[in-house]
């Protein structure tokens, strides 16, 4: 059974920040910049998956180019040196950090999966009977960048029949 | 000084390894606590310090941690918890296990510097 819970944008936008701050801007001059807008495009998204006292996934998304200066600045090389194994390993990560911290904010007994990182816009992700319930969306360098969960509508299904 | 650090992402690794090289130490790197293991069979001196990620895949980072505490040619290395795993609970688990310090990513180099200084390991204000 999955309980209610609310992490709402403020949350995400907080752990959001804290990532920026440790890794992807640490001068501090290069912030997410809001655009509240859940239909920006994506290329590539990561997600890892939460099951237990709630159910659901964690979906980083972003530009190509935004995935290739994060996973620049993660690794201190030039974006133009960026494979696509260090892409993948560092969308892992982004969606691994900010899962693990979602997580921390779920009531006990909730489980997080290792990383799963798709090449290929989040549109293409197969979520099956899911609603995003929070979300953040932004400007990262001129590129689109957001952060979304993703509640399993079959918990809400449970918890009806409960 | 010696450090190893374990956890199945590179790029982690990397900013782990570029913390503990500033900081003077020798870095050894690791997937997951199997790798782990494996390497610390073979070396004949033992690290100082390793720095573990919780959620890996082969073996996890407190297996790592039971396995070493088990071992007592293991028992002068330090072990700090470098993961996401962020409840409580986890924490006790991790400190019950073993583990000396605990580190929650996100995490800058300075707070990585700081409990590195709580733990004797590098002098108080390296991070200044």
């Amino acid at each position: 059974m999955s309980v209610e819970v609310e992490v709402n944008e403020n949350d995400l936008a907080e752990m959001v920040e804290q990532v920026w701050e440790s890794y992807l801007d640490p001068e501090g001059i290069n912030p997410l910049i809001p655009t509240y807008d859940e239909n920006q495009p994506s290329e590539v998204h990561s997600s890892v998956s939460i099951t237990g006292s709630w159910t659901g996934h964690i979906v980083y998304a972003s530009s190509t180019q935004a995935a290739r200066r994060a996973a620049a600045a993660f690794l201190a090389m030039e974006a133009d040196e960026v494979s696509q194994e260090d892409l993948t390993d560092v969308l892992g990560e982004l969606a691994n950090i900010v899962g693990g911290n979602v997580k921390a904010m779920l009531p006990p007994g909730a489980f997080l999966s290792l990383p799963q990182v798709v090449l290929a816009p989040e549109s293409t992700a197969r979520f099956p009977n899911t609603q995003r319930i929070s979300g953040v969306y932004g400007i990262w360098d001129g590129e689109p960048v957001s952060i979304s969960m993703w509640h399993s509508r079959a918990d809400n299904n449970q918890e009806v029949g409960a | 000084m010696r450090a190893m650090v374990i956890d199945d992402s590179r790029a982690m690794r990397m900013i782990l390894k570029r913390i503990v090289t500033k900081l003077n130490f020798e870095a050894v790197e690791a997937g997951d606590g199997r790798e782990a293991l494996d390497l610390l069979a073979d070396m004949t001196e033992v690290p100082d310090l390793a720095l573990i990620d919780w959620n890996m895949p082969n073996m996890n980072g407190l297996e790592f941690v039971t396995n070493v505490r088990a071992d007592p040619r293991l028992r002068e290395m330090t072990l700090v918890m470098v993961t996401t795993e962020s409840e409580q609970s986890q924490i006790v688990r991790a400190l019950a296990a073993g583990a000396h310090e605990y580190v929650i990513k996100p995490f800058t180099e300075g707070a990585m510097i700081e409990k590195l200084a709580l733990l004797g390991l590098v002098p108080t204000g390296a991070n200044s």
